[in-house]
């Protein structure tokens, strides 16, 4: 302690020194910080987000991922019945993903249409009105989006066209539907003007009806630990489909953004690098111009120890101060970081890339401590092999 | 072996189909197929092999022979999606997928002299069913995930910058200060306070120049590494890193700003006390 507070009044003999010194860590901490927050955040967001509404597992048709592309499966309900005759699964139900268009007085909105079982669906939270109930071909429900671009709110009537043939001027088919509610779709990017209906209606609209085709199933298996078993013997009774946990999804997310990862690995690194340079460079010199004092310490009697100690207090003081300062920088900094990369088109608005987790956060502070404190060993030897008499004499003359 | 690819037919058709390699048999895709290259590698096959097409792991159909493995062009976009994929003749695609006489979009090459905008904007009025845009815009559109990580590498940039701007200036200064002794003799014999200050600034400069040179050739090594990594990594042609000569330039000339502004006024700091005071006696 004593060393420490020693330390901190060495710092304070060159104010303007130690106030770039600690500028500089406090920077490379905070670019540490961001990071850090980067590294761990895209998992566990993306972890987040796939279990917002606990489901835990993902049938898609084999060789995709959901939505990766336009590709559906066939025969939904059965396979949907077949899911939920399992024991282990506590929930399972279809959705289908289309685009579609909504009718205005004089032109057609583009909208994405999502078909669901309102009895079991992993894609949306209610925010306004009611929700569907199963069997209801008659209600949609609509996104604050697409609220906006229909000009329609809860009770009003609203016309879907699906697919438009441009031989006869006119769409295939068309449906007018009572407004049930306004809800927040899980994955859809901000702005994304959606709608949602009951499957099979939603199938009618895409001409989807004819092998009850769906983009994906989602499954709620009762056991979080027994995820895993489920999903493989999922893997077994449909080969023809891909069965993803939200594990397997993140793991294939994170190979999409590896880039990220990599990068934040390779600055994170950096960052470590001239917080060690700075506090080295900074505590060397500060050594060789106080060797007189050192030395004098020494003549009086004062341990090599003690004199190490020293050196190395005021050197994990800079490390300390400068990462607390380097805390505050590194959440402002990736707020800003964070408004950027969530501007990607298509990313879900719900999606962070910089979320603080506690353990990453404790591991980049301990690196950061360590490397700091042991940025002061170098100089600190110095101090400690400081011949007395000769620079005494030195000093003198 | 079974594997999900997408097909397309460039620019016109798409569709998600399942290729299941199929031994030596009767082609019945007439025209044959053309495998992307690593597509090709994955499966193990090789022009002259036989393999099985069809939209669902249930309805595989057609036979087709692959005439010829391609390597598309290099696509950021593409980079790292899972995405393979098979070329073939319109028609025969379009039969495969159950869509007959349909296709995802066209591509329009005007007669020279008519303008895009123009035609853009006569075929719209007519559009019942489809969009018309500029190739332009479409490329405007799907180049803003760039535009995105271009964004976050100059925030990156901007911070990396001010880090070595405090760093630059904490070293000049420290480097200045080391001269204290120097600067006390040299006032005692007469030299002026502005020779010291020129000679301090001019010592700041070379250092700069020394630093940002090395750190060019650091720079330089480290793209080529980046680039020789994710090629690898992402087993395409693409570049990753790009040093070109106004971002040396740039780099170099800020280093220099920096490193002049930090030697100014580390020396500012020493020419102004009193030599005494800096030979440690004051």
């Amino acid at each position: 302690m004593r060393s420490l507070m020693w330390g901190l009044r060495s710092l304070t003999r060159q104010p303007l020194r130690s106030g770039l010194s600690l500028a500089g860590i406090a920077v490379a901490a905070a670019m540490l910080l961001d990071m850090v927050m980067l590294s761990g955040g895209i998992d566990k967001s993306f972890t987040d987000l796939l279990l917002g509404r606990g489901y835990q597992i993902r049938l898609t048709p084999k060789g995709t991922l959901p939505f990766d592309t336009e590709a559906t499966l066939s025969h939904a309900t059965e396979i949907v019945a077949a899911l939920r005759s399992d024991p282990a699964i506590a929930s399972a139900g279809p959705v289908l993903g289309t685009s579609i268009y909504g009718r205005l007085p004089d032109s057609l909105v583009t909208l994405f249409g999502y078909g669901i079982d309102p009895a079991a669906q992993g894609l949306y939270r209610l925010s306004a009105g009611r929700d569907l109930t199963p069997g209801d071909t008659s209600g949609i429900l609509l996104s604050p989006a697409a609220a906006e671009r229909l000009g329609a709110g809860v009770g009003d009537t609203v016309t879907l066209v699906g697919r438009l043939d441009p031989q006869v001027v006119t769409a295939s088919v068309g449906r007018r539907l009572v407004v049930r509610g306004v809800v927040r779709w899980l994955y859809d990017y901000r702005g994304q003007p959606s709608v949602g209906t009951v499957l099979p209606l939603m199938q009618r609209l895409a001409r989807e009806e004819s092998e009850d085709r769906a983009s994906l199933l989602v499954v709620k298996v009762r056991d979080d630990a027994a995820v895993p078993r489920v999903a493989a013997r999922l893997r077994e009774r449909f080969p023809r489909l891909e069965v993803n946990s939200v594990a397997d999804l993140v793991v294939q997310f994170k190979r999409r953004l590896v880039y990220f990862r990599q990068l934040s690995y390779i600055l994170g690194s950096m960052s470590v690098i001239v917080t060690v340079l700075l506090i080295a460079t900074l505590m060397t010199i500060t050594v060789h111009e106080r060797l007189g004092e050192i030395a004098t310490l020494r003549a009086i009697g004062v341990s090599r120890g003690t004199v190490v100690r020293q050196v190395l207090a005021e050197g994990t003081v800079l490390t300390v101060v400068g990462a607390a300062l380097g805390i505050l920088l590194g959440l402002l900094t990736a707020r800003r970081l964070d408004a950027i990369l969530t501007s990607f088109p298509g990313l879900p608005a719900a999606f962070s890339f910089f979320v603080p987790r506690f353990d990453t956060l404790r591991t980049a502070a301990i690196v950061l401590l360590l490397t700091g404190s042991l940025a002061g060993l170098y100089p600190a030897w110095l101090a400690a092999r400081t011949p007395i008499a000769r620079t005494l004499r030195e000093e003198a003359t | 072996m079974k594997f999900g690819i997408r097909l397309r037919q460039a620019g016109c058709l798409a569709g998600m189909v399942l290729l299941l390699g199929s031994g030596s048999l009767r082609a019945q895709i007439s025209s044959g197929i053309a495998l992307q290259r690593r597509l090709a590698q994955e499966l193990g096959l090789a022009v002259g092999d036989t393999v099985r097409l069809g939209t669902a792991p249930d309805s595989m159909g057609g036979l087709a022979l692959v005439t010829a493995i391609y390597e598309p062009r290099p696509d950021p976009a593409d980079v790292t999606k899972r995405d393979r994929h098979v070329r073939l003749h319109l028609p025969e695609l379009a039969a495969l997928l159950g869509a007959p006489d349909q296709v995802d979009r066209f591509g329009l090459g005007l007669v020279p002299g008519v303008s895009a905008d123009t035609a853009v904007a006569q075929l719209q009025r007519n559009a019942f069913g489809y969009q018309v845009y500029r190739s332009d815009a479409i490329a405007s559109e799907s180049s803003q995930t760039f535009l995105v990580v271009s964004r976050f590498h100059r925030a990156i940039a901007v911070i990396t910058i001010v880090a070595s701007a405090v760093f630059l200036l904490c070293i000049m200064l420290l480097k200045v200060e080391e001269r204290r002794m120097d600067a006390a003799v040299m006032r005692f014999v007469g030299v002026r306070r502005r020779t010291i200050f020129g000679a301090l600034v001019l010592e700041a400069a070379l250092v700069a120049v020394l630093g940002s040179g090395l750190g060019t050739l650091l720079a330089l090594g480290a793209g080529l590494a980046t680039n020789a990594y994710y090629r690898r990594f992402f087993d395409t042609a693409l570049t990753f890193s790009l040093i070109t000569p106004t971002i040396v330039v740039f780099s170099v000339a800020l280093s220099l700003g920096l490193g002049l502004a930090a030697g100014a006024v580390a020396a500012w700091r020493l020419v102004r006390t009193r030599p005494m005071v800096l030979w440690g006696r004051g």
